[in-house]
């Protein structure tokens, strides 16, 4: 007999198993802001308020752990802003305050962002003694004249040098490289990609720069290389590091086999995440219901907030209805899609909601049947491109 | 029946009729000062934003005048504005005088002009009234220079008035008194009582505004229309003042609402006479004429399912309008829609905006065009108000377009410009006159290119200062042939135009350039085409866009990215889809944007 799904409503809708737990960590201070950057990153006035904000942190996470009681934490990432700006012993104190208070999965991947300057270079072998496993570079250009462009505060020479330094201490890097530059050319952005391939990161971020509201480039927006000389470079990218032995697993995302960067795997399969810090976003999942959380954004407000006890400032459930266009916005964004059961296990709705959409994407050439495991969804190629159409189809009407 | 006097305001738009009516209104205590909403007279909220009048309304006021007799005011107001120049003939045909009201700033403009020459003619005293005299820009003297050279008539004993302010409004009341005759006619003779104008309600059906000529009309008489030949019971006379006020009668010389249960607003013609079947009129009152469409536009639902409602909504708007024409059409490209008549471009904009407004529709609207005569092959005239329909050029001998005579009045310093503008729109100078510092131009024009953004032109070549009133002349045989537009090699026959074969190929090429413009690009290339019969003539190329997606998306802030492709979706939404290509409801416009050689 064929089982029928119920409709769903609130009242009956229940998740079967709790997805893995991941923690971000916000820094949110930098020596400079970018003029590309929509993050929650604030210009350092004077010193970082260094013990005071690790406090903060290990405070805030005291405040969540009610909510992820007993749940193991698989991995962490310390995002900016620029977190490198911390000394290593006191990551070194926050990490030891972490595990003091949360299961942390003994080979969790630890990331951290860190600017290529000198200055945060001479560190990078206390971090890794600190515990952490894992540096994400933001490189964006090895060309002196894109990375004034962009208002990096940093040259390329000090790039090659942080990542010479980096490679001795850690063995699993990332290197963040942005391309369609103001000025940049077809060649100068290949150069980029291979000059980052030769230094021999396990990870590569490739990112289309794009003019975010509320940023100075939005603004004042630089003179662009055109959409389709941004796409040619695109596709140049993809060619050059996938014959470097680099595989395509997410939009903007290549690696070496096996080295994915786990901590971001965790948000395309809809995982959960703790967000500590200022302006830290957090989604929890529990048997009824799946919340969103942010903290309260400026780092002034979010210590005194933290002082008063708690930081958060919203806290929404995330209604069914947006569940199927929340999923897909993070699964589709990976090359090799899902299996349909983590739909079902992720948002705790029948697949049936989405089933619909799903043939209709599959017909119209933007979604596809993965012919070694017919249990897997995955964009087609003109999906990954047009992803945004893709989305629009499950957005709530 | 010498204390009644008939009278009505004649003004350009903004030159402050309204007010001064609502203050006439005001002065005679037709109103309390609380029920005085702004501008009483203009009752559609959009007149009140355009600030112009569309339905004729009334106002009788009761005046003590300065010799100590009482008058009964009729004020009869008219439409403003060029589309509408039969209402205002109908208006002044019901009055015996008209006030000139003229921005004593701004001076005459052409829809004065011409309104007033109609007045002359129909033998309607005209007095001068200089309004917004406390402006500092007030240049009471030119503008009476003015008023004398361009209109004819003697100005220098005009009031100087205020409506906003209210100054020289008794002043104007006496002049109106002294100097517009009392009505003449025979209060014996047989009903003949002019339709000013007609409206429905929802509750007595039809409302009929009329000025008795002669006899007397009462509830229960059986009324006659004169040209349809319709038979109506006569429910209720009254009067205006400006709220309704019910009367026994309404005598000769009176002005006021009749109300005979009639459903259609199309059996209540303006200008028709009214009399009675008992003892009828031998003769109708002149002037009356079936008013006719001039500029039509087909109207689609961008979603095709809203057909049902627009056709409602339509259905809504014509039970008060009964110069709007629509019949359902169907468009390969667009699907199920209605192709609308309308007296002129302002009054195509004016039910848009009201149907998009009041009835909530997401519409696409075709360029406007014009009617055309077709002089078929076996001799046979037939005429086709939508473009697509020309039938094959070999089986037409002669197509004729509709000719216009335009009175432009426009200051010396902008004359070169708006000749030049002429002469692109094909216009042919018939008379040029010099009016102090103003100048009158006659112009012979296609009425197809007046309706695409003549009036936009000749504003913006004008800095807004010349005037134009237009009047039909003729249909003329010209060169004329159909340019077609394909999308996708695909004939959107929404896009086809009617245009003079010596302007084809440069209208063609330079209507694709901006279709390209306003096609978004989208997954695959979009060949946009102009051709004239199998020739193409032009040809541009949305290129297809390579990608559309979000570089970065981490555990953060996810609504901004919801927002944005809601945004997306939204936008895609209001696109029409022909074939596999998306259009937006502006890219059918497109021909408006085009500019001239």
């Amino acid at each position: 007999m064929q089982s029928i799904s119920m409709p769903v409503s609130s009242s009956t809708w229940q998740m079967t198993a709790l997805p893995p737990l991941a923690l971000y960590i916000h820094f949110p201070w930098c020596v400079k802001k970018c003029p590309y950057c929509d993050f929650n990153s604030h210009t350092l006035r004077e010193g970082v308020p260094e013990a005071q904000y690790i406090d903060a942190l290990l405070r805030d996470l005291e405040t969540c752990l009610p909510l992820t009681w007993g749940r193991q934490v698989s991995t962490i990432f310390m995002g900016g802003g620029t977190p490198s700006l911390f000394s290593a012993e006191a990551m070194e104190q926050l990490l030891a305050g972490i595990r003091a208070r949360v299961r942390l999965q003994p080979d969790a991947e630890i990331t951290m962002e860190a600017n290529p300057g000198t200055f945060e270079a001479d560190k990078f072998a206390g971090y890794r003694a600190a515990g952490i496993n894992r540096l994400s570079i933001g490189i964006q250009s090895f060309n002196a004249g894109h990375l004034q462009a962009l208002g990096r505060i940093h040259n390329d020479d000090e790039a090659h040098k942080a990542i010479e330094i980096a490679k001795r201490h850690f063995d699993n890097f990332n290197l963040d490289i942005m391309y369609a530059l103001p000025q940049q050319t077809l060649a100068q952005a290949l150069s980029d990609i291979d000059t980052a391939i030769a230094a021999g990161p396990t990870h590569l971020s490739a990112y289309h720069l794009t003019l975010e509201p509320n940023t100075l480039f939005h603004r004042y927006p630089p003179a662009l290389p055109d959409d389709d000389t941004a796409a040619d470079m695109q596709e140049a990218i993809e060619q050059h590091l996938a014959s470097a032995g680099f595989e395509h697993y997410e939009t903007s995302a290549f690696c070496r086999p096996g080295r994915q960067a786990k901590h971001n795997l965790n948000y395309w399969k809809f995982g959960d995440y703790i967000g500590i810090g200022a302006g830290a976003h957090g989604k929890i999942s529990f048997h009824d219901r799946i919340i969103r959380q942010m903290r309260y954004k400026q780092p002034g407000e979010y210590l005194a907030q933290m002082a008063a006890g708690n930081a958060v400032q919203t806290e929404e459930p995330v209604t069914l209805e947006q569940l199927p266009f929340e999923f897909m916005l993070n699964a589709l964004r990976l090359v090799d899609g899902f299996d349909l059961d983590l739909f079902t296990q992720r948002t705790g709705l029948p697949l049936t909601r989405v089933i619909h959409e799903i043939e209709r994407a599959t017909a119209d050439g933007l979604l596809e049947r993965d012919p070694n495991d017919l249990h897997r969804i995955r964009p087609t190629l003109r999906g990954q491109r047009f992803l945004n159409t893709l989305l629009e189809r499950f957005l709530p009407d | 029946m010498k204390h009644i006097r008939n009278f009505s305001i004649i003004a350009h738009i903004d030159h402050g009729k309204s007010t001064l009516a609502d203050r006439f209104i005001q002065f005679c205590g037709g109103l309390e000062l609380r029920e005085m909403s702004e501008q009483v007279l203009d009752s559609m909220d959009i007149e009140k934003e355009r600030g112009i009048t569309i339905k004729a309304q009334t106002a009788a006021l009761t005046y003590k005048a300065l010799d100590g007799q009482i008058y009964n005011l009729n004020l009869i107001d008219t439409p403003g504005h060029v589309d509408f120049s039969y209402e205002v003939s109908r208006s002044l045909a019901a009055c015996e005088g008209a006030l000139l009201v003229v921005d004593a700033s701004q001076g005459v403009e052409a829809q004065t002009v011409a309104n007033c020459y109609t007045a002359i003619e129909q033998g309607v005293e005209v007095v001068a009234v200089l309004n917004k005299i406390d402006l500092p820009a007030a240049e009471p003297e030119r503008v009476i220079q003015e008023i004398e050279d361009i209109v004819g008539i003697e100005a220098i004993d005009a009031v100087r008035a205020s409506a906003k302010s209210g100054i020289g409004i008794q002043d104007i009341l006496e002049e109106v008194v002294r100097k517009v005759p009392a009505p003449r006619g025979n209060p014996d003779g047989p009903l003949k009582a002019l339709i000013v104008d007609s409206w429905f309600d929802n509750y007595v059906g039809v409302v009929m505004l009329v000025r008795v000529v002669d006899g007397q009309l009462s509830p229960k008489d059986k009324i006659l229309f004169m040209s349809t030949k319709a038979q109506h019971l006569c429910e209720q006379v009254g009067v205006f003042t400006p709220k309704s006020v019910q009367r026994d009668v309404l005598r000769a010389g009176e002005v006021g609402f009749v109300i005979a249960g009639i459903k259609e607003l199309a059996s209540a013609k303006v200008g028709d006479t009214i009399t009675t079947v008992k003892s009828p009129a031998v003769e109708a009152l002149p002037g009356f004429k079936e008013v006719k469409s001039q500029v039509f536009a087909g109207l689609y639902p961008v979603e095709s399912h809203d057909y049902e409602s627009l056709r409602d909504s339509l259905e809504k708007l014509k039970l008060n309008d009964a110069s709007l024409h629509y019949e359902p059409e169907v468009s390969q490209a667009l699907g199920f829609g209605f192709r609308c008549g309308f007296l002129g471009l302002l009054h195509l904009e004016i039910v848009q905006e009201r149907l998009e407004r009041e009835f909530d529709m997401d519409l696409i609207t075709t360029a406007p065009t014009v009617v055309y005569q077709l002089v078929l092959k076996g001799g046979e005239v037939v005429e086709i108000e939508n473009p697509s329909r020309l039938p094959d050029p070999s089986k037409v001998e002669e197509i004729r377009e509709p000719i216009i005579t335009s009175t432009i009045l426009v200051p010396q310093d902008y004359v070169g410009a708006v000749m030049t503008l002429c002469n692109q729109k094909r216009g042919a100078q018939r008379n040029m006159q010099y009016m102090g510092r103003q100048v009158l131009l006659t112009y012979d024009l296609p009425m197809a290119e007046v309706v695409m953004d003549f009036f936009d032109k000749l504003k913006s070549v004008s800095r807004g200062y010349a005037s134009l009133d237009y009047d039909f002349k003729e249909f003329r045989a010209e060169d004329l042939v159909k340019l077609d537009v394909l999308v996708n090699s695909e004939r959107v026959d929404a896009l086809s135009l009617i245009v003079h074969r010596s302007m084809s190929v440069y209208r063609g090429r330079e209507l694709v350039s901006k279709m390209r413009e306003l096609i978004p690009r989208q997954q695959f290339d979009i060949a946009i085409q102009a051709a004239i019969g199998s020739h193409i003539i032009a040809r541009e190329t949305v290129k297809a866009m390579r990608k559309d997606v979000l570089a970065k998306c981490y555990g953060g802030d996810i609504t901004r990215k919801k927002k944005l492709l809601e945004k997306q979706k939204a936008g895609k939404k209001r696109m029409k889809q022909v074939g596999n290509v998306e259009i937006p409801q502006e890219a059918f416009l497109a021909i408006l944007q085009v500019s001239d050689k």
